[in-house]
């Protein structure tokens, strides 16, 4: 009998806000997003005294993964970030940082709860709505033809993620990489809604960064030994495939609930391995090139698969399968008695391929979105850190100017705002913000105060406009005159700047509103209660 | 305590907080009175028994009292002084009833109010009312639809983590919660079959023996497998199936010809996915025949779009289902930053539900008015309220209702079932699972047959009562006759109870059954609050019921009875007292509480100052709750604590839920 252990009575907390815990750790998780936010962020090391790998990161996902958090509210907080990443792979610090700044300057007010619930929800609608409007100045069309957008906004994310150790030549050629990817995965005839093929990223560490590629169709990564097994392929100009789910093993699991009896002399491994070879005498004689199988291929099989000159590539996995099915065309096979001749399919080339240590059967398809993007690093947490890839959407928004713009058109969500904008700087420099556009402009500090500011300023923090436009400015969190943003309408702008630094408008505007969302959960709480047991 | 607030929040969605209040105050109102009251307690030999004794002698004779209170008096206040307050969700004025939009989302929007954070719960609150218009085919399906919306929440709502909470909608169509395990596109109209068992033969069943006594045998057997499982695919195609529903695992063999054939599978429905499948559509699974292959496909159904979903890159399979019943399909796709948000969300709009499910229903009010006979006010005095007389309708009703004959029901079996009910009562040992399902599980609806016979003379004297009852369909009846003759009293006396036919057959009935024969003369009250009854929020039912109890225990002879209504009327305040304690000034508990018994002393309609309605079964239900939970306490008068691990678990509700 078990021993029994008295319930313990659950601790229950009011006003969770106010302890002088929570405003601890919320001060402190703020300052840690902060300092990691925007191109200039700085990284961040985890050590876990208990072992597992040190974490060098600036990302949210493995920074919020890798921390760990006690107080409820920074739970729910972490939490709401997280789930954000995984929906849309970008826009976490974003949202961490607005969050707590939200929830910071609330409580600095010192306003109730139900009011400050009620304005910001009304602040977020006007701001979605104005987001989401024509007038809208921070958004900028994707062009889709031409790549500099697209690319810019891969440099972007990139850029943001000093933890993968890249040199500016890397991350251009990583981002033509990514960019190449994604394009390849546009079907050529584009129906109504366009469907997207895949990207498959195929890891390989301690490569060059330089020579990762882009590969049409699928790599197979094959052991060495099963290299040597295999036949010099033959020259064709088309291979056909069959694509198996089920395991040509031989084995006999499939035999129902009841009993079997089976004779003395009666060996019924030998009746499922004839079973095998009818099926591969059918193979040889459907003239299959190529038979990939998902599970286990007996040994037998394969043998008199090879005698016949069919490659066979068992322990593909499931995850392949889907990608397979589309680039060959084939079916997955379910059945060892009898196959349906339309469910082969077929590639246009095959050849084994080396990059670094590793070997894959390279399948080089007729047509198809399916693509691989061999990614190579140096580490691992570099690798991991750079796996982020990011597919665009269809309307962008530019960083950091963007937040100044909404600081002009609400109110109280203006030193939130404020200060995000202002965590995109980690040098000690000053903002400043221009009169026309609403732009964001990054200065040294310690400047005497009468300067020519377009001698000092190039361009604004997207790159987007340059100083020698006629402009004013002035330091953010400074008094000025509300403006209505102009609308960078011109393509010519967006054609003239040469790398712009932009933002996915989806992640941002659901990062917005998760943003305010959480903090008016968090706002609203006023009590924990917490089970010990 | 906490038991009794869970099963009462579970059957009707709403006032586990009220509950709790109500009760606690209950108690301290109790507390004080037998505190001052000492001659209150009617034994004269107090002295003699210990003090823990003679206190539990009189918690049970409190209880006793509460319990006629239940029967007796508050049906026959709510009938008689409260219903003239009532408001309907309906909109008058035509003959059908029409939900009126405007009053559904005030009724839910103060439902949501203490439930969903208050940032959300206006968007919430509008997305059920939507949901509630999109689903209804009809006006007067609300009822059905919200019984399945119920059973079924669990399979008509799908949670996405990551998303803000205004991201959630409603989407027509039935998702189910798993991918395709094959997936072929297919236009127009698409013809489904539900499958139970693997449509490929296997190899030996259950309990068989299989002797082989070749390989070729083994191989042969195998062969005739797969060439059946494909002409039976085959088959299918041949019907035109585009879509296979299984609710088991399907073998490689049969994705493998179902893929090759155009025919998309979804494996491994949940029973609960199953049964919603069939109450919306009506299309019973597709069984296999034994031998042949060549036979008719009878059980199929058509949908209009078979498709995937994909809610934060994770892929549902999206049926557009053809409702054949009320029930237009609709899922609710519920977003939010974090799984809990999500969750409580989840649970305030299954609550929801349930509630409405409450309001739609006519909830009946039975009591009996004592006109002449003062033999028997004494002790059993306690049992000639109308709950043994509801037993016997009820349960017939109930089982005419389960089996639709319009055969005579009444059988021993019945009988049985009524003896055993009264015994219980009389006893009043009474565990609180019998009192729920009583009380408020069936919600019940009496047979008020009569009204069918003699549709204006609604009086009526017939001592073989319990004959017409079981005679034809009273259920249908019942029903229109309660849309007619809405909030009309229906007055049936008795020359003499059916339970005391009852009684005479069992010998083994405590005597106190025989003294109510004697009271010849009582008068049965068959009364209802119609479906969709509501009053503002913000205390009204509380201080209405307050009001008129505190009337009727000024007018009432009998001294407990007037000493339990003061207890409840002045308990009811404690809940508009909580209400109004951030209020200052005019808005002030004092200041609304004057004000209302002003205006109910003037005859004056009372002015709320809140928007928002609240139904009025759902706060009857929960008053009756209350006091039952109260009774049982009562009566306990001993806690016996045992420390060893349970021997045997045995749970009582989930039972109670099968």
């Amino acid at each position: 009998m078990s021993r029994l252990e008295a319930k313990k009575p659950s601790i229950c907390r009011s006003e969770p806000l106010t302890g002088e815990r929570t405003r601890a750790s919320l001060a402190a998780l703020r300052g840690l997003v902060t300092s990691c936010y925007g191109p200039a962020g700085r990284l961040k090391q985890l050590h876990n005294g208990r072992g597992g790998s040190v974490v060098t990161t600036s990302q949210s996902a493995a920074l919020l993964a890798g921390l760990p958090v006690s107080t409820p509210v920074l739970k729910v907080l972490t939490a709401a970030v997280r789930n954000h990443v995984a929906c849309f792979s970008d826009g976490g610090l974003f949202t961490a940082i607005l969050c707590c700044n939200l929830v910071e300057n609330v409580q600095r007010l010192g306003l109730t709860p139900t009011t400050v619930i009620k304005l910001n929800k009304h602040l977020l609608s006007l701001c979605t709505s104005y987001l989401k409007s024509e007038v809208c100045a921070c958004r900028i069309p994707v062009d889709f033809s031409s790549t500099q957008i697209l690319l810019s906004l891969v440099r972007s994310i990139l850029t943001s993620k000093p933890a993968c150790m890249l040199i500016a030549k890397e991350v251009d050629h990583i981002s033509t990489l990514i960019l190449r990817a994604f394009l390849l995965t546009i079907p050529e005839s584009a129906q109504e809604h366009i469907i997207l093929g895949k990207s498959i990223i195929v890891p390989l560490k301690g490569q060059r960064v330089i020579d990762s590629a882009v590969l049409p169709g699928i790599l197979i990564e094959v052991s060495e030994v099963q290299l040597m097994k295999i036949l010099p392929i033959k020259k064709s100009d088309s291979f056909k495939v069959a694509l198996f789910g089920v395991s040509l093993s031989g084995d006999l699991s499939d035999t129902g609930e009841g009993t079997l009896l089976v004779s003395y002399g009666v060996s019924l491994e030998n009746a499922a391995l004839d079973q095998l070879f009818n099926l591969g005498k059918q193979l040889v004689s459907d003239r299959v090139d190529l038979v990939l199988c998902q599970k286990v291929i007996h040994p037998s099989l394969k043998q008199f698969l090879r005698t016949h000159h069919v490659i066979a590539v068992d322990r593909i996995g499931v995850s392949l399968m889907e990608p397979l099915s589309k680039v060959t065309g084939a079916w997955p096979i379910g059945s060892l008695g009898s196959i349906s001749p339309s469910s082969y399919g077929s590639i246009k080339d095959l050849c084994i391929a080396k990059f670094g240590c590793k070997h894959f059967f390279h399948l080089i398809p007729n047509k198809t979105t399916i693509c691989s993007l061999l990614l190579c690093n140096r580490n691992d947490t570099a690798w991991d850190e750079l796996k982020t890839r990011n597919e665009p959407e269809s309307v962008l928004q530019d960083e950091g100017c963007s937040q100044t713009e909404l600081q002009l058109i609400t109110d109280a969500f203006c030193s939130a705002l404020e200060s995000l904008a202002g965590s995109l700087e980690h040098d000690g420099g000053e903002i400043l913000t221009d009169s026309k556009y609403g732009h964001f402009w990054s200065v040294q500090a310690d400047l005497p105060s009468a300067v020519n500011w377009p001698d000092l300023l190039s361009r604004c923090g997207c790159g987007l406009y340059s100083s020698q436009e006629e402009l004013s400015w002035s330091f953010l969190r400074s008094a000025r005159h509300p403006f209505p943003p102009q609308t960078c309408l011109s393509r010519e702008a967006t054609g003239s700047a040469s790398t712009l630094t932009l933002d996915c408008f989806t992640a941002k505007l659901s990062g917005l509103q998760v943003a305010v969302e959480t903090a008016s959960l968090i706002l609203d709480l006023s009590c924990v209660i917490e089970d010990t047991n | 305590m906490v038991a009794c607030v869970s099963s009462h929040l579970r059957k009707t969605g709403d006032g586990a907080k009220t509950f709790i209040i109500f009760l606690c105050h209950l108690l301290r109102g109790l507390r004080e009175i037998t505190g001052k009251e000492k001659d209150f307690f009617p034994f004269e030999n107090i002295q003699t028994c210990g003090r823990h004794w003679k206190n539990c002698c009189q918690w049970k004779f409190i209880s006793q009292a509460l319990l006629t209170f239940q029967t007796q008096i508050l049906d026959y206040v709510m009938d008689h002084y409260l219903s003239r307050h009532f408001l309907s969700i309906f909109s008058s004025g035509t003959k059908e009833r029409t939900l009126c939009r405007g009053s559904l989302e005030m009724l839910l929007g103060a439902y949501f109010c203490g439930r969903v954070g208050r940032n959300n719960h206006n968007l919430i609150s509008q997305l059920m009312c939507d949901y509630v218009f999109k689903c209804t085919a009809c006006e007067s399906s609300f009822e059905e639809v919200l019984e399945l919306v119920d059973d079924c929440f669990v399979e008509l709502k799908v949670g996405v983590t990551g998303l803000p909470v205004s991201d959630s909608r409603i989407v027509a169509g039935l998702v189910l919660q798993r991918d395709f395990s094959v997936h072929c596109p297919a236009d127009g109209d698409i013809r489904i079959v539900i499958v139970t068992e693997t449509i490929q033969p296997l190899f030996s069943v259950s309990g068989s023996e299989v002797i082989l006594n070749s390989e070729a045998q083994f191989q042969t057997s195998q062969f005739w497998i797969t060439e059946r499982t494909k002409a039976i695919v085959k088959h299918l195609q041949n019907q035109n199936v585009k879509l296979l529903l299984s609710t088991v695992k399907q073998p490689d063999l049969v994705i493998y010809f179902a893929g090759l054939n155009g025919i998309s599978v979804v494996e491994c429905l949940s029973p609960e996915e199953l049964s919603l499948i069939q109450r919306v559509i009506g299309l019973v699974p597709f069984v296999l025949p034994e031998a042949s292959s060549q036979y008719e496909l009878s059980h199929t159904a058509l949908v209009k779009f078979c498709k995937p979903l994909i809610l934060r890159s994770k892929r549902y399979v999206h049926l557009g289902l053809m409702s054949t019943c009320s029930f237009t399909p609709h899922c609710i796709v519920l977003c939010g930053p974090v799984q809990g948000l999500v969750e409580q969300h989840e649970d305030a709009l299954h609550g929801a539900f349930k509630m409405l499910r409450q309001v739609f229903k006519d909830l009946d009010l039975n009591y009996v008015t004592q006109t002449s006979d003062q033999s028997c006010t004494s002790g059993p005095r306690i049992y000639k309220n109308s709950r043994e007389s509801n037993e016997l309708p009820k349960i017939v009703n109930s089982s005419i209702q389960r089996s639709y004959q319009d055969t005579v029901v009444k059988n021993e079996g019945e009988l049985a079932k009524t003896q055993t009910n009264l015994k219980v009562c009389s006893n009043l040992i009474v565990p609180s699972v019998k009192l729920e399902k009583n009380v408020l599980c069936s919600t019940p609806k009496v047979a008020v047959t009569d009204s069918y016979q003699t549709d204006e003379t609604l009086r009526c004297s017939s001592p073989n009562k319990g004959r017409i009852m079981d005679d034809h369909e009273p259920f249908i009846e019942n029903n229109s006759a309660n849309s007619k003759t809405e909030n009309t009293r229906k007055e049936i006396s008795y020359e003499n109870l059916q339970v005391t036919k009852l009684a005479r057959k069992d010998s083994i009935l405590p005597l106190r059954y025989k003294s109510l024969e004697m009271c010849t003369s009582q008068s049965y009250y068959f009364s209802s609050i119609p479906a969709g009854c509501v009053l503002p929020v913000g205390g009204n039912f509380e201080i209405l019921l307050h009001y008129y109890l505190l009337n009727y225990a000024k007018k009432c002879q009998q001294s407990e009875q007037t000493m339990v209504s003061r207890i409840i009327a002045n308990a009811l305040l404690g809940v508009p007292k909580i209400l109004y304690k951030s209020k200052k000034g005019n808005y002030s508990f004092p200041q609304v509480y004057v004000r209302a018994l002003q205006a109910l002393q003037t005859n004056q309609p009372m002015i709320s100052n809140q928007t928002g309605l609240e139904s009025v079964a759902g706060k009857y239900q929960l008053l009756a709750s209350v006091l039952q939970c109260l009774t049982n306490i009562l009566t306990v008068d001993l806690v016996i604590s045992i420390k060893r691990q349970p021997q045997e678990v045995y749970d009582q509700d989930s039972e109670e839920e099968l």
